[in-house]
């Protein structure tokens, strides 16, 4: 088995430990003796979109997002088509703001978003910035997500959520639910980075591109004592 | 009007008494190395008192940028001290306004020849409305804290709006393209760098900026020395290092020491000794001295003061323990500890390590930076016993080693510093590494020194809840 995992645009969106998130995928598939190939995908080095299993997009600067949008655009289809298809998509921060329809910035121009998704971002008054943790809308056990966010940006949709806000802002901070979940692909502002601390996370991305690649139900486990200690202890320094 | 006058006297002398007491009681009552807390104090009676601190000093230079500012600081501070009868600095590494007055407030002169001041990037606009550097002193500029600042370029974006109107000289780092762009500003430029030498490589990791700062395209880069510092161009508009007015040649690293080769205006030459690791180390000293012969300083005796410098806070520190050493190094964002791991891979003896990992303000509430540094370079270091993990988030850099492919058996986690210290300690090895982060460093320093002069074993577990509850140094 092998699986060619996208990274999108690593040198331009990589914020807060975004890359722990590839690493992370990366590592739990080696460990189980899947074969993983890391492909970089960027303005310098444009690979066919559609051979890949597993898509991770990573947040930015205002400015590398700007450059990322206008390079992105002619992908547009070739991207909605692939989740459409339930090929597995992590979108963190930037690149969750992205796949929506429009950015409003501070001084209510809208900057297009590559409109994948009806959804649109509001840029507020002051960041929200913190530990963050969720109980998740998949199913997963344990339930709950960890992580720290560090937005600036609101979003606003109708889309099912990634959680319910346990601590922590969220989309937007007013209506207590945090990212959004369409087929496999995950839209999210948690940081952290987000996977290695939340491997049933992890696990869930890597089984759904298994099952659209080869028919597979389920995973070998693995021992995840370190993984759960760190998520415990964001528990328990920051559970209210 | 005569009144105002005692007023304000009177508001200053109050100040500086509340100040004074605030500092009583942490250091002698609560045995706390807080070095903010009483210019806060202070400041809030009197928020005019760093103007005081401005007119008290003849001449002035600030220091900033991310990393090396309190290296950098404590080696200037050393060279003008030999030279210089008074010099004021807050060598403690407390870089906000309020760490700068509680340095004035500690060692309170009517007059000083120099202030030698390291001052955090997001407080360089609060600091030079009252405090007006004769030179300012740009390091680099690597992501750090970025719950607090948002993004990278919001730091710089910040200290080159305040330089606008200063009437100052600039002294740069020459490679690192953010800080070579501050010639955009038309002071009175000083460059400094490190040439391409044997440390030097091809490829960078972590690199903060691949685009050109002043069109914005891709820069191509002959050599890396340490994150985006190197030698750098831009294929469009021609943006590239400045000419040196400073530089280091050569680095060899000999005996624990390195050796560097160092050129002036002149293109005279001096050979010149550093204790402290790390291709950083050779950018910190190159910083000072090339302040230090602006300011007027002859060579040989900068050169001579450099290699008699001694570090006394928990920066690459070695303290001699019967059989073995013990050496602290500060790791606070990804470049720094990235370049830590690979100064340790230098080091081939017998060696147990021990991370302590903080997530106080002070640190950044947001521990996700270790992500992004190189810790998969640890798997090159040689002859590791035992990695220990501590502080309030051990598991986070537990978890970090794991997944960089450390195996699991050498790591241990235990989030009691005070414990994972004496179990570093009780190590049968000839050095061991100790790696805290900002709220940690002190701390850690202080539970190694007791144990070194045997005095206080062991701090209580209430006076360690005590400290971490304390005021943040920055």
């Amino acid at each position: 088995m092998e699986l060619k995992i996208y990274h999108m645009y690593p040198d331009l969106l990589n914020l807060y430990g975004d890359l722990g998130n590839v690493t992370c995928l990366r590592q739990r598939c080696q460990w189980r003796g899947i074969d993983v190939e890391v492909v970089g995908f960027s303005m310098n080095h444009e690979v066919p979109l559609d051979e890949g299993d597993l898509f991770f997009i990573g947040g930015g600067s205002d400015r590398g997002q700007n450059i990322v949008y206008s390079h992105l655009l002619k992908y547009t289809r070739m991207m909605g088509d692939l989740i459409e298809d339930g090929a597995p998509v992590l979108a963190i921060c930037g690149g969750y703001q992205l796949l929506g329809e429009k950015y409003i910035d501070a001084d209510g121009n809208d900057v297009p978003g590559l409109g994948i998704f009806d959804y649109h971002t509001r840029s507020e008054e002051g960041r929200l910035i913190g530990n963050i943790i969720i109980e998740n809308s998949l199913g997963l056990n344990p339930e709950t997500l960890v992580g720290f966010e560090n937005h600036g940006g609101r979003t606003y949709h109708d889309h099912q959520a990634l959680g319910k806000v346990k601590v922590g802002y969220g989309n937007n901070g007013q209506d207590s639910e945090e990212g959004m979940v369409y087929q496999n692909c995950i839209g999210t502002y948690l940081h952290g980075p987000l996977l290695p601390k939340n491997p049933h996370l992890a696990d869930y991305l890597i089984l759904k591109a298994l099952e659209r690649k080869y028919g597979l139900k389920e995973l070998s486990s693995l021992d995840d004592q370190p993984e759960y200690a760190a998520h415990e202890k964001v528990l328990k320094l920051y559970s209210p | 009007m005569g009144f105002k006058i005692s007023y304000s006297k009177f508001r200053y002398y109050s100040a500086v008494t509340a100040g004074k007491i605030v500092s009583f009681v942490l250091r002698k009552i609560l045995k706390s190395s807080a070095s903010a807390a009483p210019g806060k104090v202070a400041m809030t009676i009197y928020p005019d008192i760093l103007r005081v601190v401005n007119d008290r000093c003849q001449k002035k230079i600030i220091i900033t940028g991310t990393n090396g500012k309190t290296t950098t600081n404590n080696l200037l501070t050393h060279i003008l001290t030999r030279e210089y009868p008074s010099v004021l600095s807050n060598l403690r590494g407390a870089n906000m306004p309020q760490g700068l007055v509680s340095a004035f407030l500690h060692d309170r002169k009517k007059e000083y020849d120099w202030g030698v001041f390291e001052v955090d990037e997001g407080s360089f606009e609060r600091v030079t409305e009252h405090l007006k550097p004769d030179y300012v002193l740009v390091t680099n500029f690597f992501r750090d804290q970025l719950d607090r600042y948002g993004e990278i370029e919001k730091a710089f974006q910040d200290i080159l709006e305040s330089l606008e109107s200063l009437d100052t000289t600039l002294i740069l780092n020459a490679d690192d393209p953010l800080v070579s762009n501050f010639r955009k500003l038309h002071k009175r430029n000083i460059y400094y760098g490190v040439t391409q030498n044997q440390y030097s490589s091809c490829q960078q990791g972590i690199v903060e900026s691949r685009f050109c700062p002043a069109c914005s395209s891709y820069l191509d880069y002959d050599y890396y020395n340490y994150g985006q510092l190197g030698g750098y161009q831009c294929p469009d508009c021609g943006f590239s290092n400045p000419d040196y007015d400073y530089q280091i040649t050569e680095i060899n690293y000999q005996d624990h020491q390195y050796h560097y080769q160092f050129k002036n205006k002149n293109q005279n030459m001096q050979d010149i000794t550093f204790a402290y690791e790390g291709i950083y180390n050779a950018y910190n000293c190159c910083a000072a001295l090339s302040t230090a012969l602006e300011v007027g300083l002859p060579l040989d005796k900068v050169a001579h003061s450099i290699e008699e410098f001694e570090y006394h806070l928990g920066r690459m520190e070695n303290f001699q323990f019967p059989g073995k050493i013990v050496k602290i190094a500060l790791v606070k964002n990804p470049i720094g500890l990235s370049e830590t791991i690979s100064s340790i891979f230098l080091d081939e003896r017998e060696k147990s390590m021990l991370f302590v990992l903080n997530d106080n303000p002070a640190d950044g509430k947001d521990v996700s930076w270790i992500w992004d540094a190189e810790v998969e370079k640890m798997n090159n270091i040689k002859n590791i016993n035992h990695i220990y993990c501590s502080g309030r988030r051990a598991e986070d850099i537990a978890l970090r080693l794991k997944y960089a492919g450390v195996p699991v058996e050498l790591v241990e986690v235990d989030d009691k510093m005070d414990n994972a210290i004496e179990k570093l300690l009780n190590e049968d090895v000839e050095i061991a590494y100790l790696l805290p982060t900002y709220t940690a460093v002190f701390q850690a320093r202080e539970l190694v020194l007791a144990r070194l002069e045997g005095s206080g074993k062991k701090m209580s577990h209430i006076r360690e809840y005590l400290k971490n509850l304390k005021f943040p140094g920055r």
